[in-house]
């Protein structure tokens, strides 16, 4: 019942436009991330959904009401941001009670309430402390907390993660889908990290340029990028440029592919580490292991091959155990499914 | 001054080092510096007669008695009192909406508000206070000479105090993203305010309110300008000296009113000192410019 609409939305500032005819419909209670680096436009769409920016065309709708001319205050929001923006003045049980007090709800609502959200964000402990008295993943539960209490349609994340330090965050990443999911709101999530929007949204939406290039499930999207730039945005992949010739891309022995529609001259392989098959000895493409990286499970190869005439280098990905096998300066052959190649037309 | 405290601690039988001896002549004389001249109007206050020795000859309360007895004195404290807390107050009542109307709402006009805020440093009050008399016969003429127009002239010297306190207060205290976080929560806008600006800032408030107070409380070229009715404290002493005769006791009267007058702005300044953490030297304009580079 309250999924968000937006229809045309743009948003001009001066000379940049800054959101560019975005539409995107939010199943209610689904959560979507919108993905992109600064400047993409992720924030302003988000703000313009909060009300903090007015759009300059195209129109807005929760819960299918038009809001475009709602003011913040009135509209069913929570938001949460990324630098926690507590109140300094009040404690943590102040901070979630306030949206509560401003809609003048009763005392005993009041308190039944936070005393509900302090559980669902585990901060009984913490309660009657102060915001510089907690940790920065505390202070962000609260903010959490703050953002639910008074029943939002939606709930808005405007990059809650970035603050807080590497463990923390994966945890806290979990912590919101929980409960999320348990209080079913439909949420966004900005974010510019594609793991963190990965893990956490049921669809992913990609910003740039304050347009949205593709908006996908994120095995969808990990899987086939529909567009250069979320291909290079999305996963840690292989980027190659090679040239077109008799319409196929061809990377000596390990790929033969067609090229994309509209490239006539050269053009941009995509392939992931994971899905180069590495051997010493059998058939593909030469290449020489520069370094290998440890990463635990799986180490990374930095292979050097020549493509074209020039030296190009990529990675591979490849269990531990098998990279034992391999020492820098092997000289190595590489083969990747056509399957597992996107290509691209040079931009 | 901790760091030094500490090592020091440390070091106590360690001879004085030449730099030390420095530190302590430099820290001594500075001293003697600032509380020589306050010591002897002190004791001039309270002196019999006071000629050929290095100390007085006889000491006497009297002096005080007179001049705190003296229906002018006490009336010149009162209008001066009333001056200075109007000034702060209505000071408070314009700046504060306008430094948190150019941070959260209109960015634009801070340029115009730094730059007015410049003014008082850049003219000697004697202009600005003929500007203002000026200004007002043409838009006012009937609060030439009245109290009010002086509440406004000295509201005009001293509200860059308020600004660059209640400016640093909010920039401290991120106003701008606490006023967004209370809007999406559904604050109104005087809830907002009333909730969460004036408590996250009441430092800078009372801090720029002290420093408004004591502008006013020792300014004499504008009243002298503005309004040559009204009778301050700095123009009590002032007339004191100028239409002194001979007559016994009168220098003594104005170093008592003198020091009463130090006292009240030496308790302020503490004030100020206290309520920013001996972090006074913010309040100094570009200070925060520099902290900032200095972070990033």
């Amino acid at each position: 019942m309250s999924g968000v609409d937006l229809i045309g939305v743009t948003k001009v500032f001066g000379h940049v436009r800054a959101l560019d005819d975005v539409n995107l419909q939010i199943a209610s209670g689904e959560m979507v991330a919108l993905l992109g680096p600064s400047g993409c436009g992720k924030t302003t769409l988000l703000r313009s959904v909060a009300g903090l920016e007015r759009p300059t065309s195209g129109r807005i709708l929760i819960g299918g009401q038009d809001v475009t001319n709602v003011p913040t205050r009135d509209r069913p929001i929570g938001m949460v941001f990324q630098s926690y923006a507590l109140f300094p003045n009040l404690t943590v049980r102040q901070n979630i009670a306030f949206p509560l007090e401003v809609r003048h709800r009763p005392a005993a609502e009041v308190k039944a309430r936070v005393d509900q959200l302090l559980e669902l964000v585990r901060l009984v402990p913490q309660a009657d402390r102060y915001p510089n008295q907690v940790s920065g993943g505390q202070a962000q539960r609260c903010a959490l907390g703050r953002a639910l209490a008074p029943s939002p349609a939606v709930l808005l994340l405007d990059e809650p993660l970035s603050a807080l330090d590497a463990l923390v965050r994966t945890r806290l990443r979990d912590e919101i889908r929980r409960v999320q999911q348990l209080v079913k709101t439909t949420a966004i999530y900005v974010t510019h990290d594609q793991s963190e929007a990965m893990a956490i949204a049921d669809r992913v939406a990609v910003m740039n340029h304050g347009r949205i290039e593709q908006v996908a499930r994120p095995p969808e999207l990990y899987e086939s990028p529909a567009t250069h730039f979320s291909a290079t945005f999305v996963g840690s992949r292989n980027a190659l440029e090679l040239p077109v010739v008799n319409g196929r891309v061809v990377l000596g022995g390990a790929f033969d592919v067609p090229a994309p529609a509209g490239a006539t001259d050269r053009a941009v392989a995509f392939f992931r580490p994971e899905d180069v098959e590495v051997t010493s000895t059998g058939a593909g493409h030469p290449a020489t292991l520069e370094v290998k990286i440890f990463l635990g499970s799986t180490t990374r190869l930095h292979l050097l091959t020549e493509v074209d005439g020039r030296q190009a280098r990529f990675y591979a990905d490849m269990p531990s155990r098998e990279a034992l096998a391999y020492e820098p300066g092997a000289k190595l052959a590489v083969r990747i499914d056509p399957a597992d190649v996107k290509t691209f037309p040079v931009e | 001054m901790t760091a030094t405290t500490v090592t020091s601690v440390g070091e106590t039988r360690e001879p004085l080092r030449p730099a030390r001896i420095g530190q302590a002549i430099m820290f001594v004389g500075l001293f003697t510096y600032f509380t020589l001249p306050m010591v002897a109007v002190f004791l001039y206050s309270i002196a019999t007669r006071w000629t050929a020795n290095i100390l007085p000859d006889g000491y006497t309360l009297d002096w005080w008695v007179s001049a705190f007895t003296d229906q002018a004195v006490i009336g010149a404290f009162g209008s001066t009192l009333v001056l200075a807390t109007l000034t702060a107050v209505l000071d408070i009542a314009v700046v504060v909406p306008a430094a948190y109307w150019s941070r959260v709402r209109n960015p634009r006009i801070r340029t115009i508000v730094e730059l007015s805020a410049a003014i008082p440093f850049a003219l000697p009050y004697l202009v600005i206070g003929f500007g203002l008399l000026q200004f007002s016969g043409i838009v006012a003429p009937a609060l030439q000479g009245t109290f009010p127009l002086l509440v406004v002239g000295h509201a005009a010297i001293a509200f860059p105090f308020l600004y660059w306190a209640v400016d640093g207060a909010m920039a401290a205290a991120g106003i701008e993203r606490l006023s967004e976080a209370a809007e999406a929560c559904g604050g109104s806008p005087a809830q907002i305010v009333r909730r969460v600006v004036l408590p996250n800032i009441k430092p800078g408030v009372v801090t720029g309110g002290l420093l408004a107070f004591a502008t006013s409380f020792g300014e004499f070229a504008m009243v002298q300008t503005i309004a040559r009715g009204v009778y301050t404290v700095p123009i009590w002493s002032a007339e004191a000296i100028r239409s002194y005769s001979g007559e016994s006791g009168a220098f003594n009267r104005l170093a008592a009113v003198t020091m009463v007058n130090f006292i009240v702005l030496f308790a302020l300044s503490a004030a100020v000192v206290y309520f920013n953490r001996g972090q006074t030297v913010r309040l100094l304009p570009g200070a925060r410019n520099i902290e900032q580079r200095e972070q990033g």
